[in-house]
């Protein structure tokens, strides 16, 4: 085919015109080969410079476009528009920077002038290897998985159900609420919790678009953003497996607390009224609390931070529900001693600061201390401990509640596995940006909330179920084609000697390995042209659309040239 | 109210790193946006930080990307230097009137040259740099400002002032500076409100014992998070006010927390941040991080403290802090953990205030019907429930202005804030 470049150079006003010896340029530009036409243009991102280049490439019945102009983040976008508007394939362009990366930064204007031809020479060989690439449209399922039925995965499903689009709920025991439903308040507004949650499980089995699966796990959900296929398999029957196909998925897998006989000096599972924070809202919301032998604690002590130092991390909610204990405590036995020991109160946020105070209103003990450890003493535990002075006291109690660290739940490993997401140390659900993207995951169409993903409160919790439904709502819009990355890497079949390094690299899933040619395939729809991929394979057999070797082998040989 | 009556078009208010994920998130469900920003410029507080904790990433790297696709989304109306003036209707049906002030640059023509700032003759103290650096009245708040085309600043500006300086317009070569663009106020129909107006920090002159505007390289964490910033006005060279290099600083969490009653969330993080600012500029430098509780919550945030206690950082629990000045030192007193009476000469004291609601608060709530809590923020409806809900239906509240909090919980709060409004009428 006959090339048939056109190259434009924008002033910018003074901004290059002033620094580059633009007719120098053109003059010295324009015996390339393939280049058609050189003209220089004072604005062309302004309206009347666009128009001119949509004319141009009509007229000399362009097949290339190199503008020499500002950075790509300014107005590459609005170049490949004009192409487009022009009919011409977007991808057949290419910009030359020579604002930034040139004359602003060079002073001596032979250099700035000699920079600029080496960048615009460099533009056009890259651009005659260029390709059109066309935009795709595939087909999206709306409907989304929960994964977990406690208040995550509860918020996340009311949110998302609607006549267009079903929620398929799948939670492992025989019933929802999750972790809630032993809790009889909540802190900081202390309601109870039943009020709460009933109501919301009542709208969730009333929902007609919302169906539940309880006692059921997810065995197998694959594919990608918009049309995943789902496998959700009974725990307590020999079934078949249910087969339905989603398009996004929410993991709302919740938490599990550190056993803390691990952490021997605590005495857990050794002394008898040694609890863990779920022990005792278990025994609370039952309607007594009281020691083994039946009598009723005339003291207790709220150990907090257990296995913080074996997990390294604060569990963040510790405090408030120590704090919420006390209250417990102080409502139901009025003369009760509750002494908390706590090495730093972490009581961020605009409500929970008040709440503390509240509580040690009522008579509550905050010893700050280290080296904590709990022994038996006749009837009674006695607390160990050294205090702000290092001193080393005691203290005897009828009861211990420890506050054990937060761990994801022991199947988080496993459905890490099913949906390819990948886990942090910890165990937590890794998110695709801890600031910017903090409930979205690596795999597009799968997100992550709730404690599952980081230890946080219900309040928390809720906001990001709402969060996720508001990802997956704004992008997973019924009867709405979704349009993949069109710079994918690709491998080719030839060259690959099976080696499986670009499995190891890839952060999508985006490679698969073709166990009957022996060879990786890329999934177009998945890949989003990173390019990891090409750079670790040995046999330079992946490679970028758009980023391909020659490209920018040509680019750099004339930039160095 | 019928669904095909609701008004699908959403008002943002403010243009900080909440009110941008809103506006995009919005954009990509096919939702006209009016997005309102009473400054000149996106990207709210988080584009003064150099970076951020805990991984240390360069904050503007990783707002501007988002910026550049604000600007350039075809769904988003930005209105900058502009203000919410009012509010009337319900969820669905809200007539908003908004009084946007002129720039007297015209945005379709400016290709951001910065050519015009030069011949001003007018020079005052740039707010944006916290008053460290100087600006003219023609001007963008710092390099790398999104929008990247400068606003003239009417109160000082010799021709607005009567005189008949036309320095700025005879250095445009793009006729981009008119001086007769006026005021407009505009009208809008929307059904569903966001408001994610920010914060601000307490003013440290409030409580005399800290020393600060008394004593000189008493700083707040702002006014050092500039210091440190490659764009500020240093150019991220920590020096002193004679020019010279700190030698120990003392860093003090916690100012205001007694007056305000609450913990403000995000001090003790930024403060060892700042720790790995300082040690990264002058290895050598001595840190004091003066605190009384570490609030270091959540996965990865230990780990952070962890690394940055590995940097020899003098950790020291205290209370009773009192800043002076002795001679050409300044002292820090305080009384220890178990309240023995100390001091600590340092050269240079960096101030960690309690965040406190945007002074449009208080106004911006009357406008909009809905309620603030007794410490100014926005009130949410439920404190056991979603956090984005505000008093009145239809209005949600997002970031700083709901509560103090880090840049992950404003952003997760403003995906949920869409979620709440594209859920009601999906």
């Amino acid at each position: 085919m006959e090339r048939k470049i056109g190259v434009y150079v924008c002033e910018c006003g003074p901004n290059i015109a002033e620094k580059v010896d633009i007719d120098k340029v053109i003059n010295e530009v324009s015996s390339i080969e393939d280049v058609a036409v050189i003209e220089k243009f004072k604005l062309l991102c302004s309206a009347d410079g666009k128009k001119f280049l949509e004319e141009q490439i009509k007229k000399h019945g362009l097949t290339h476009l190199v503008v020499a102009a500002c950075s790509p983040k300014e107005h590459e976008k609005t170049f490949m528009e004009v192409c487009e508007n022009a009919d011409m394939n977007p991808y057949l362009f290419q910009l030359a920077n020579i604002r930034e990366q040139c004359a602003w930064i060079t002073e001596d204007k032979d250099e700035a002038t000699k920079k600029a031809i080496r960048l615009i020479r460099a533009a056009i060989a890259r651009v005659r290897y260029h390709l059109s690439l066309e935009k795709k449209e595939i087909e999206s399922n709306p409907d989304v998985l929960v994964i977990g039925g406690g208040i995550a995965g509860i918020e996340a499903s009311l949110q998302l159900a609607s006549t267009k689009r079903n929620v398929y709920l799948v939670e492992k025991t025989s019933s929802l609420g999750g972790l809630l439903t032993n809790f009889e308040k909540i802190f900081p507004g202390m309601k109870p919790t039943s009020h709460i949650l009933n109501e919301k499980i009542q709208e969730i089995n009333t929902n007609e678009n919302i169906k539940v699966f309880t006692d059921c796990e997810v065995e197998e959900a694959i594919g990608f953003f918009g049309n995943f296929e789902v496998k959700v398999k009974s725990t307590t029957e020999e079934n078949e497996p249910t087969e339905f196909n989603v398009g996004a998925v929410v993991l709302a897998t919740g938490s599990t607390l550190f056993n803390p006989e691990k952490a021997p000096q605590y005495g857990y599972g050794k002394f008898d009224n040694v609890l863990t924070s779920l022990d005792f809202e278990k025994m609370n919301i039952l309607g007594e609390i009281s020691l083994k032998n039946g009598k009723i604690p005339n003291s207790v002590a709220i150990i907090h931070c257990v296995g913080r130092d074996e997990k390294g991390y604060c569990s963040e909610i510790c405090c408030m529900y120590s704090l919420k204990f006390a209250r417990y405590l102080k409502e139901k036995i009025p003369n009760v001693e509750v002494s908390n020991f706590y090495s730093d109160l972490c009581i961020p946020g605009k409500t929970d600061q008040k709440f503390y105070e509240q509580t040690k209103e009522k008579n509550v003990e905050f010893i700050r201390s280290s080296d904590v450890e709990v022994t038996k003493k006749e009837d009674q535990l006695n607390i160990n401990y050294k205090d702000e002075n290092n001193g080393k006291k005691n203290l005897l109690v009828d009861m211990v509640i420890l506050a054990p660290a937060i761990e994801p739940t022991v199947d988080a490993s496993k459905i890490a596995e099913i949906t390819g997401i990948s886990q942090d140390e910890e165990g937590f659900f890794a998110e695709e940006h801890e600031k910017i993207n903090p409930v979205s995951t690596s795999t597009e169409g799968i997100y992550i909330v709730g404690c599952a993903k980081d230890p946080k409160n219900i309040s928390e919790t809720i906001v990001q179920s709402e969060a996720a439904a508001g990802k997956i709502l704004s992008s997973l819009i019924p009867g709405k084609k979704i349009e993949p990355e069109v710079k994918v890497s690709h491998i080719s079949e030839s060259f690959c000697i099976g080696c499986k390094t670009c499995l190891s690299v890839c952060s999508y899933g985006a490679i698969t390995f073709d166990e009957a040619k022996k060879v990786s395939v890329v999934n177009e729809v998945i890949c989003r042209g990173c390019g990891n991929c090409v750079a670790a394979c040995p046999s330079g057999a992946a490679s970028i659309k758009h980023f391909k070797f020659n490209q920018i082998y040509q680019e750099l040989l004339e930039a160095v040239k | 109210m019928k669904e095909k009556d609701q008004n699908l078009d959403v008002l943002v208010i403010g243009a900080g790193i909440a009110g941008i994920e809103a506006s995009l998130m919005l954009s990509k469900a096919d939702r006209k946006v009016h997005l309102v920003e009473k400054t000149s410029y996106t990207g709210g507080t988080t584009i003064k930080f150099e970076e951020v904790f805990s991984n240390m990433e360069c904050s503007t790297c990783m707002v501007a990307p988002i910026q550049q696709e604000l600007l350039q989304d075809k769904n988003i109306n930005l209105l900058t230097l502009s203000e919410v003036e009012e509010v009337k209707g319900s969820s669905g049906d809200f007539t908003v009137k908004i009084n946007k002030k002129a720039r007297y640059v015209d945005m379709d023509n400016c290709i951001g040259c910065n050519a015009c700032f030069e011949p001003c003759p007018i020079s005052i103290k740039n707010e944006f740099e916290e008053g460290l650096s100087e600006r003219k009245a023609i001007y963008v708040p710092c390099a790398g400002a999104l929008p990247n085309v400068p606003m003239i600043d009417t109160d000082n500006c010799l021709r607005f002032k009567g005189k008949k300086c036309t320095a700025c317009q005879e250095a445009c070569m793009f006729e981009a500076i008119n001086y007769n663009q006026k005021d407009e106020k505009l009208g809008l129909k929307v059904g569903a409100i966001i408001v994610a107006t920010g914060f601000n920090i307490l003013n440290p002159k409030n409580l005399p014992k800290y020393g600060y505007e008394k004593i000189d390289d008493v700083y707040t964490a702002l006014e050092f998070e500039r210091l440190y910033a490659s764009n500020g006005p240093t150019e991220g060279n920590i020096v002193l006010k004679n020019g010279k290099t700190p030698k120990n600083v003392a860093i003090i969490h916690c100012v205001g927390r007694d007056e305000k009653g609450y913990c403000s969330s995000v001090c003790c993080l930024y403060s060892l941040k700042f720790n790995h600012y300082l040690k990264s500029k002058i290895p050598e430098i001595k840190i004091s991080e003066l605190y009384t509780d570490l609030s270091i919550p959540g996965k990865s945030h230990q780990k952070f403290y962890e690394k940055m206690k590995e940097t020899k950082v003098d950790m020291i629990r205290t209370s009773e802090i009192e800043v002076t000045k002795q001679g050409k030192e300044i002292v820090v007193k305080y009384n220890n953990g178990i309240g023995k009476k100390n001091v600590l000469p340092v050269d240079m004291v960096i101030l960690a205030p309690a965040i406190e609601p945007g002074y449009t608060t208080s106004k911006l709530a009357k406008t909009l019907g809905i309620s603030v809590d007794e410490y100014g923020f926005f009130k949410e409806e439920n404190p056991d429930s979603s956090s984005v809900i505000s008093s009145k239906p239809g209005v949600f509240i997002v970031g700083c202005a709901q509560g103090a909090k880090n840049i992950q919980d404003s952003v997760s709060q403003a995906s949920a804030a869409v979620g709440k409004i594209l859920s009601s009428s999906k």
